[in-house]
């Protein structure tokens, strides 16, 4: 039985392998913008994804870097008639998400 | 490098008009100050204005007029709607668009433009046009040299002001959720910035996806250089809040509160 979530199953096969990620979360956004004019005849349920990924292949790059290392994994997806259509993205290094969950864990 | 003068009175309009050389073609941009689809043509002239080397004769003039204080001129070329460009040669009226399309008015005064055979490599197209029989020089240039004319127009668009957004739609109407956010970050923080809407021109869009390696609008450019998009520059003020702060408006005391 074919998935139902190819696109979802491609970004998690192709980000997994190339980026070896110690974290990946993956988020389809699609229906909060399913009513949007751009949207209109599209049927596909896998068109805005939001992507929060930490990975050692981070280290050292910008975050335009970084954008565009993960962007050139997902080439096909986002060039395809009716693939991703728009594509948010949180890179970080390990230590990157250490500070982020101690700023969010902090009291008052 | 032409650049846009803007003529402020009726009489400078006359004086201009009769110093002109008749080979010269005049390029008259009808604009008014709220309107924001004047702000992004005026973006669009000035990369291209800056394409046209002043000649001798100048082969180009290009003026800008507030259609709504020179209702006078407004009047005599009709112009009912802004953005308005009026292409005349040698008092001859040749041609006007109506509207923010980028790329007709690009094709259009680049039509004209070229008739005169003045534009660059224009002895190439000539010697090409005669062979024709064609009065016309039109772009018979293979794709390859096609596509370094429009990288080389994106990297003076890039550079139009110190901060450039492009984006989907315009900051008084955007068109997308992503945009809109981008646009607001941008107001909160005082940022005086150019911006392009890539919705009304087809050609930037996909030119910029391959000369910037980015897929995705909206896209912010800071000196000539690529910050990226809405995620990265909400990253970028959360860990550092003076990001842009150079390129705010913000009367911090020094100054004037609106810049021109």
């Amino acid at each position: 039985m074919a998935s139902r979530t190819p696109v979802e199953d491609a970004i998690r096969q192709k980000i997994t392998a190339e980026l070896k990620p110690t974290t990946l979360e993956i988020y389809n956004d699609s229906h909060l913008h399913a009513h949007h004019a751009p949207m209109q005849g599209v049927t596909s349920k896998e068109t805005h994804f939001r992507l929060v990924i930490t990975s050692e292949a981070f280290r050292s790059k910008l975050q335009p870097a970084r954008h565009r290392l993960v962007y050139s994994l997902l080439k096909d997806e986002l060039a395809q008639e009716g693939g991703i259509h728009a594509l948010q993205l949180r890179t970080m290094t390990p230590e990157e998400e250490a500070k982020r969950r101690a700023q969010e864990t902090e009291v008052d | 490098m032409s650049s846009i003068e803007e003529i402020s009175n009726v009489e400078a309009w006359e004086k201009h008009v009769s110093s002109l050389h008749p080979s010269t073609l005049l390029i008259v941009s009808f604009h008014a100050p709220w309107a924001a689809p004047c702000a992004q043509m005026a973006t669009v002239l000035s990369t291209l204005a800056s394409e046209y080397p002043v000649t001798e004769p100048p082969s180009t003039s290009w003026v800008k007029i507030n259609a709504e204080e020179l209702s006078d001129i407004s009047e005599a070329y009709n112009v009912t709607a802004v953005p308005f460009l009026v292409l005349i040669r040698n008092g001859e009226l040749l041609e006007t668009v109506s509207g923010s399309s980028a790329v007709k008015v690009r094709n259009a005064i680049e039509s004209h433009a070229s008739k005169t055979g003045t534009a660059a490599a224009s002895h190439n197209g000539s010697a090409a046009a005669v062979k024709n029989g064609e009065a016309e020089v039109t772009t018979e240039e293979d794709p390859e040299k096609k596509k370094q004319e429009l990288f080389r127009r994106l990297g003076d668009l890039v550079k139009a002001a110190p901060v450039m957004l492009f984006m989907k739609g315009t900051p008084s109407e955007p068109k997308c959720g992503f945009s809109r956010q981008m646009v607001g970050i941008l107001r909160d923080n005082a940022i005086k910035y150019g911006f392009f809407n890539i919705l009304a021109d087809d050609e930037v869009r996909q030119g910029l996806k391959e000369f910037a390696d980015w897929p995705t609008f909206p896209q912010l450019w800071v000196d000539g250089e690529l910050v990226g998009g809405l995620d990265i520059v909400k990253e970028e003020l959360e860990s550092n809040p003076d990001f842009l702060k150079p390129y705010s408006v913000k009367a911090n005391g020094e100054g004037s509160a609106v810049a021109s």
